[in-house]
C-alpha cells in the first residue's frame, strides 16, 4: 500500500490511547499530530491543516462536539468520532454536527484503519471540486451509472424506482461515510419528513430486496440501527 | 397510577361497597328480623373499604355514611337522622374505630411491601455486583500475568510463547469488552419506572444488524433465519433487544454442545411479534432450567472459579431487558432435543419518539 503520508490529527486526552493510536497510525506511515485538549486541536487544525481528524469526545476543557462545530466554520476535513459514548443519540448529534463517522469505544484497530482509508478517499482531493466525481460505481458485483441511471448486479440489470435510485445514488456518492436518516431525508425529499424515517426505511427495505440483500449480509450496505445507512467501501480498500 | 384515577377508584369502590351492604339489609330484611345483624353488615362494609382503598379517608368515609345509613333507616325513629341517642353515638364511634384501625393496618403492610421489595432491589444489585467483580477479576489477572511477563523478560521468552500470551490477551479482552457491553444495556433501562424508551425499528434491520455482529465472532456458525416477508416495524429499544438476540445466539454457540444448527424465527401473531432462538444441541440441564435467568445472582460463589462460562449474565440481562418491555423470556428444551428461548414484543406503538 502506497500512500503519500497523509497528515492525521488526533484529538484524545487519554494517554494510553492517545500512544495506541500513535503507534498504530506511525505503523500505517500516516504523519501524526496529537492533541489533548479542544483548544489545542483546533490550534493545530488551523496551522498544520491535516487531511483527516480523529476526535475524542470527553475533552478536558470543552465538549468534542464544540471542536466539530468550530472546525466545520473552517474546513470540510473529515473527522472521525473516536468515543466512549454509545447511545443512537451521541452518534446522531455528532454526526449531523457534520461528523464523518463514529467509532465506539473499545474498537478494534482494523475497523478503525478500514474507515480511515475510507474517510481519506472519500476526502480525496479532487473529489470536492467537481460534483460528480466519477459518473460510475463499483462494489463486488453491484455497478451504478451515475448518468443513465442504470444499477447492474452481477451484469443483469436492477429495476428500481426514482426514489430507489436516489437514496442508492446517495449512498454511492457517500461511500464510506455514514449518513443519517435526518440528512438522507433531507437529501432525497428536501425535507426531514414528519412522518418520521418510516418512508425512508420502507425505500431501504425494497432496495435491499431488489438488490438481494439477505440479513447478515452487509456486502453492500451496512445497517447502523436507530443512526443510519452506510455504504461499503470498493475493493482497493478490503485488504488489510 | 396517577392519583385522581386512584382517588376516583377508591371513591366509587366506597359507595359501591356501602350501597351493597344497605341493599343486602333491605333484603335480609324481608325475610327475618335482622336488626342484630345490620350494624354487623355494616362494619364488614366499612372492613371491605379500609381494606381496598389507599390512606384513612375512605375508611372514615365508609363508616361515616354507615352510621348515617343505619341511623336513618334502620334505628327508631325510622327514616329520620338522630344522631344524640347513646346507641347511635356508640355505634358510630365502633365503626369509626374499625376504620381506622383497619386503615392503620393496610397501610403497615404496603409499607412494609414497598420496604421489601426495596431490599429485594437492593440485594439483587449487590449480589450483580459482587458477582461481575468476582467474574472480571479472572480476565483481568490473566491480562495483567501476562503483560507483566512480557515486559520482564521479554529476551528470553520464546516468540511463540509471546505470541500465545498476546492472543490470550486479547480473548480476555474481548471477554471484557462483551461483558461491559451487557452492563451498560442494564444501565439503560429505567430502574424506577423498568421502562425504556422504545422507538419503530425495522425487524430486518434489526435481525441484519444482529447477525453482521454475530458473524464477526462466530463466521463459522450459520444462522437459520426465517422473518415474515412483509416490512415490519416493532417499537424497541434496538440496542437491547439486539443485546438480547446476541447473548441468546452466543449462548448457544458457548453452551450448547454438540449444536450444530441454530435458528432465529421471527412470527407475527396477533399484535404481537414471537422472536424464537433454538438450537439441536445438548438442551438446558433440567435443574438448571428453573431459575436459569437468575442464576447469575443466586449461585456459589466458587461455582464459577476458573471456569470461563461467566456468560450467565448475558441471560440474567435477557430477562431484565425484556421485563422492561412490558413482556417475559422463556427457556425450554425441544422435545425433539435441544434448547429454545423465546419472548414476545407488543407491535402497538405506545411511545413513539
Amino acid at each position: 500500500m502506497s500512500n503519500n503520508k497523509y497528515r492525521i490529527l488526533a484529538v484524545e486526552d487519554d494517554r494510553s490511547v492517545s500512544s495506541l493510536l500513535h503507534a498504530m497510525l506511525d505503523a500505517q506511515h500516516y504523519e501524526t499530530l496529537m492533541a489533548e485538549t479542544c483548544a489545542q486541536g483546533l490550534m493545530m487544525l488551523s496551522s498544520h491543516v491535516p487531511d483527516l481528524v480523529i476526535l475524542d469526545l470527553g475533552l478536558p476543557d470543552r465538549d468534542g462536539l464544540e471542536f466539530i462545530r468550530a472546525a466545520r466554520q473552517k474546513n470540510a476535513v473529515p473527522i472521525l468520532v473516536l468515543s466512549a459514548r454509545s447511545t443512537e443519540r451521541d452518534k446522531v448529534t455528532a454526526l449531523d454536527l457534520g461528523a464523518n463517522d463514529y467509532i465506539t469505544k473499545p474498537f478494534s484497530t482494523a475497523e478503525l484503519l478500514a474507515r480511515i482509508r475510507a474517510a481519506l478517499r472519500y476526502s480525496r482531493p479532487g473529489a470536492e471540486q467537481s460534483k460528480l466525481p466519477e459518473s460510475r460505481f463499483q462494489l463486488h458485483d453491484l455497478a451504478i451509472e451515475y448518468e443513465s441511471r442504470t444499477v447492474t448486479v452481477a451484469s443483469q440489470p436492477i429495476h428500481l424506482t426514482q426514489t430507489e435510485f436516489n437514496i442508492l445514488a446517495l449512498l454511492a456518492q457517500h461511500a464510506g461515510k455514514l449518513l443519517t436518516y435526518a440528512a438522507m431525508n433531507e437529501a432525497i425529499w428536501g425535507a426531514a419528513d414528519p412522518g418520521g424515517n418510516k418512508k425512508l426505511q420502507v425505500n431501504m427495505a425494497n432496495l435491499r430486496r431488489k438488490l438481494g440483500i439477505r440479513p447478515g449480509d452487509n456486502r453492500y450496505i451496512v445497517n447502523e440501527l436507530g443512526v443510519g445507512y452506510r455504504m461499503q467501501q470498493g475493493e482497493d480498500d478490503k485488504a488489510e | 397510577m396517577p392519583n385522581w384515577k386512584r382517588l376516583l377508584r377508591d371513591g366509587a369502590l366506597t359507595v359501591a361497597v356501602m350501597a351493597a351492604v344497605f341493599l343486602l339489609v333491605l333484603v335480609l330484611e324481608h325475610f327475618f328480623a335482622a336488626e342484630k345483624l345490620i350494624p354487623m353488615l355494616f362494619v364488614l362494609g366499612v372492613f371491605i373499604v379500609s381494606l381496598h382503598t389507599r390512606g384513612y379517608l375512605w375508611g372514615v368515609a365508609a363508616s361515616l355514611i354507615g352510621v348515617l345509613l343505619v341511623n336513618y333507616a334502620f334505628m327508631f325513629p325510622y327514616y329520620a337522622i338522630d344522631l344524640l341517642t347513646p346507641v347511635n353515638m356508640a355505634t358510630a364511634f365502633v365503626m369509626l374505630i374499625v376504620s381506622v384501625m383497619t386503615s392503620t393496618l393496610t397501610t403497615q403492610i404496603s409499607i412494609q411491601q414497598e420496604e421489601k421489595a426495596a431490599a429485594e432491589r437492593e440485594r439483587m444489585r449487590a449480589n450483580l455486583l459482587r458477582a461481575i467483580s468476582h467474574d472480571l477479576r479472572t480476565p483481568l489477572t490473566s491480562i495483567y500475568g501476562a503483560c507483566s511477563v512480557m515486559l520482564d523478560s521479554r529476551d528470553t521468552l520464546p516468540e511463540e510463547k509471546q505470541l500465545t500470551l498476546l492472543g490470550d490477551m486479547r480473548r480476555d479482552a474481548d471477554w471484557l469488552i462483551r461483558m461491559v457491553e451487557n452492563l451498560l444495556s442494564v444501565t439503560r433501562i429505567d430502574e424506577k419506572k423498568l421502562m425504556v424508551s422504545k422507538t419503530p425499528t425495522v425487524l430486518e434491520e434489526l435481525i441484519d444488524t444482529v447477525l453482521v455482529k454475530f458473524y464477526k465472532h462466530y463466521p463459522d456458525q450459520q444462522v437459520e433465519v426465517s422473518i415474515p416477508d412483509d416490512f415490519v416495524s416493532i417499537p424497541m429499544d434496538a440496542m437491547l433487544i439486539e443485546q438480547v438476540l446476541i447473548n441468546i445466539l452466543e449462548n448457544a454457540v458457548v453452551h450448547a454442545r454438540g449444536m450444530t444448527r441454530v435458528s432465529l424465527v421471527v412470527t407475527m401473531q396477533e399484535g404481537q411479534a414471537r422472536f424464537c432462538i433454538s438450537d439441536d444441541g445438548c438442551g438446558i440441564p433440567a435443574n438448571r432450567l428453573n431459575g436459569l435467568f437468575t442464576g447469575y445472582l443466586d449461585r456459589d460463589q466458587e461455582v464459577s472459579d476458573g471456569q470461563r462460562t461467566g456468560m450467565g449474565i448475558g441471560l440474567f440481562v435477557c430477562a431484565a431487558i425484556i421485563r422492561a418491555h412490558g413482556s417475559e423470556i422463556h427457556a425450554c428444551n425441544r422435545p425433539e432435543g435441544g434448547a429454545a428461548f423465546s419472548f414476545t414484543l407488543d407491535m402497538e406503538e405506545t411511545d413513539e419518539q
